[in-house]
């Protein structure tokens, strides 16, 4: 059995999370997306950053499905493949991959998978990218023993000398281009900051506390605990899911991969279910990529308020404005377990 | 071993860093007390200059010198020897740590509970936060207790020992069922959540001196955890918890295997091997 974590201070004591975090604070009561007064400001800030008032076309993003039934060598070929389909120019570039990495645990379903970040490292590099690996795991402070026990030194040689542990890393202040939760500004580590392309790596899980737990979610492994502690805390104090949209306003150079192959369901992100998915969803926009495995997992991606807070208003969350390839969502789709709190999340059939 | 290692890790600005890089209080704290109790005294003065450089106005130490606010840090260098950190900066370390709390047991968020007809029961035990504006949390309550205890054992004091109750209570109240700590919950969600290695010993180092059913429980569950534990930090709290209730097998040597990875867990090692962690568990 896994060990679980925990999101706030109390967990089911009184003292809870503070605002943002807690399941009866969640923005939808029924199905239909509605936008507070806050998260209008927000959004409206986001389109007008990146507009000056005018509403610019949208350009589709891009998101592959590629099928992967199991972590084994094949898994080389098919990340070569889907790095190729987006054609990233990476060359001479630093680029950062940051795995979620969660407990001491080498083959359950909680931490992304070695052999695939092993393979996306293999990858970068073949594109000629300099590639180093890095995270801070929100509760366990020992991350590199954490490492150790989830299979990555196993897999990656040389670990020690091409990872980071985020917890730890020497930190800069920032201040987000629009902020939307309570932080006005940030201690953040300078080598995620620093990264020509930070690569998020989240594996496809249910969460208890936002729902799901994909691309956006896995920015929080990149707040350091030297900072800000172990969990997190002062996040959830500020909104869990405020302070993810903050956090991808602060990273603008990312590309997604978000671990599909195996996911978890049910009580996640620790205590849920294995849930054999057998894909990889990949793409320049980890809103859109999310929103992707959201329709895989048939969740409603316009239902996870964090989504809809970092997506802004013209959303990258509407399925008309991501241009999938690959494999169809229809033909990999399967139904994630939900647990109550967040049944409303649910994707309503369309017919 | 580890003392060379300090000696030869140490920043040119008298800190450490975890790993490589700017200097943080919480290493150099633990390299500062390492080089004290193995009488290394020059290096260990640099390293008192840095920490006294990096006190805030408030009395509280940031966790590095870029970081705008006390927090957490703050028991390290109360846990220094009072006289060699500087008896008014020692004071004024104390002090901050006496007034700290987690949010959640401050009375303007107890009110606001109360106002919204919500549960504020156990609120009111007051443990200690990693950063302002959060709850509080095993880990960092733990080592304010230890610093907190250790200055009430050099200067008796009301104040400090009503602080210090308060403090095992909110422990004590967030106990695992089956013994030890995990990271601040008992359950989430309704299911129980597991001990964690590193925060059952320190916890336990925090409960000194209380042999309760449930304490001896968790003696049980920490000494398990020695034996099958292979993280050099964990292993370094696992026996300054067990040390501090007689209770660390003697003559116990970790592992060869164990490989320590951070400064930290270097320093820590270097202090729980000294007679009375150093100083850490002084009575």
């Amino acid at each position: 059995m896994s060990n679980p974590i925990s999101a706030c201070g109390a967990g089911d004591s009184p003292a809870g999370c503070g605002a943002g975090c807690h399941p009866a604070r969640r923005l939808f009561t029924g199905s239909r997306p509605q936008l507070t007064r806050r998260e209008f400001v927000a959004a409206a800030g986001v389109t007008a950053l990146a507009g000056c008032g005018k509403a610019p076309p949208i350009e589709p993003s891009l998101v592959s499905i590629v099928r992967a039934p199991e972590y084994g060598q094949g898994i080389y070929q098919t990340v070569r493949g889907l790095l190729a389909s987006h054609r990233l120019d990476v060359r001479g570039r630093n680029v950062l991959l940051k795995p979620n990495l969660v407990e001491f645990e080498p083959h359950g379903a909680i931490n992304t998978n070695p052999l695939l970040v092993h393979a996306v490292y293999e990858g970068f590099r073949e594109l000629g990218a300099t590639v180093r690996i890095a995270e801070g795991p929100g509760h366990r402070r020992n991350t590199l023993d954490l490492a150790d026990g989830a299979g990555y030194f196993g897999i990656v040689p040389h670990f020690e000398d091409v990872f980071v542990d985020l917890n730890l890393d020497d930190v800069k202040r920032v201040e987000p281009p629009h902020r939307v939760s309570g932080l006005r500004e940030w201690y953040l580590p300078r080598t995620a900051l620093g990264a020509d392309l930070l690569v998020s790596m989240p594996k496809m899980k249910t969460h208890h506390w936002v729902g799901i737990t994909l691309s956006a979610k896995n920015l929080f492994g990149v707040v350091p605990g030297g900072v800000y502690g172990w969990p997190k805390n002062p996040l959830h104090w500020a909104g869990i899911e405020e302070s993810i949209a903050d956090l991808h306003s602060l990273f603008p150079r990312q590309f997604a991969i978000v671990d599909g192959i195996v996911g978890m369901e049910g009580n996640g992100p620790i205590q849920g279910q294995a849930k054999p998915v057998g894909v990889l969803v990949a793409g320049r926009d980890p809103v859109a990529v999310d929103a992707t495995c959201c329709r895989i997992m048939r969740v409603d991606p316009l239902k996870v308020r964090y989504l809809r807070l970092a997506a802004g208003i013209e959303s990258p969350l509407v399925e008309g404005n991501i241009r999938q390839t690959g494999e169809t969502i229809a033909s990999v789709a399967t139904p994630f377990q939900l647990i109550p709190e967040f049944r409303h999340l649910r994707l309503e059939d369309q017919t | 071993m580890a003392i060379t290692f300090l000696k030869r890790t140490q920043n040119p600005d008298g800190g450490w860093p975890y790993v490589r890089g700017c200097s943080w209080t919480e290493p150099t704290a633990y390299a500062v007390m390492a080089l004290l109790s193995a009488g290394e005294t020059g290096p260990a003065e640099s390293g008192l200059r840095w920490l006294r450089a990096a006190q805030r106005s408030d009395g509280g130490f940031p966790p590095q010198m870029a970081i705008p606010h006390s927090a957490w840090v703050t028991a390290l260098a109360a846990l220094v020897p009072a006289e060699r950190l500087g008896l008014r900066a020692h004071a004024r370390a104390i002090e901050w740590l006496r007034e700290a709390s987690g949010s959640e047991s401050t009375f303007s968020y107890r009110a606001r509970q109360w106002l919204l007809g919500n549960p504020v029961g156990g609120l009111e035990d007051a443990g200690w936060a990693w950063a302002p504006d959060a709850a509080a949390w095993v880990g960092p309550t733990a080592l304010a207790i230890l610093a907190l205890e250790k200055e009430r054992l050099r200067k008796p004091s009301a104040a400090l020992r009503g602080r210090v109750e308060s403090g095992r209570r909110f422990l004590l109240a967030r106990m695992c069922r089956g013994g030890g700590w995990n990271y601040g919950n008992v359950t989430v969600l309704g299911h129980d959540l597991p001990p964690y290695a590193e925060t059952t010993g320190m916890a336990l180092a925090a409960l000194r001196g209380d042999s309760s059913p449930r304490v001896v429980q968790t003696i049980a569950v920490a000494s398990r955890f020695l034996d099958e534990c292979r993280s050099a930090d964990a292993l370094n709290w696992l026996r300054l918890g067990l040390s501090a209730h007689g209770r660390l097998p003697q003559g116990y040597c970790p592992p060869a295997s164990i490989k320590r990875r951070t400064i930290m867990e270097s320093a820590l090692d270097a202090l729980v091997s000294q007679p009375n962690a150093g100083g850490l568990l002084d009575v």
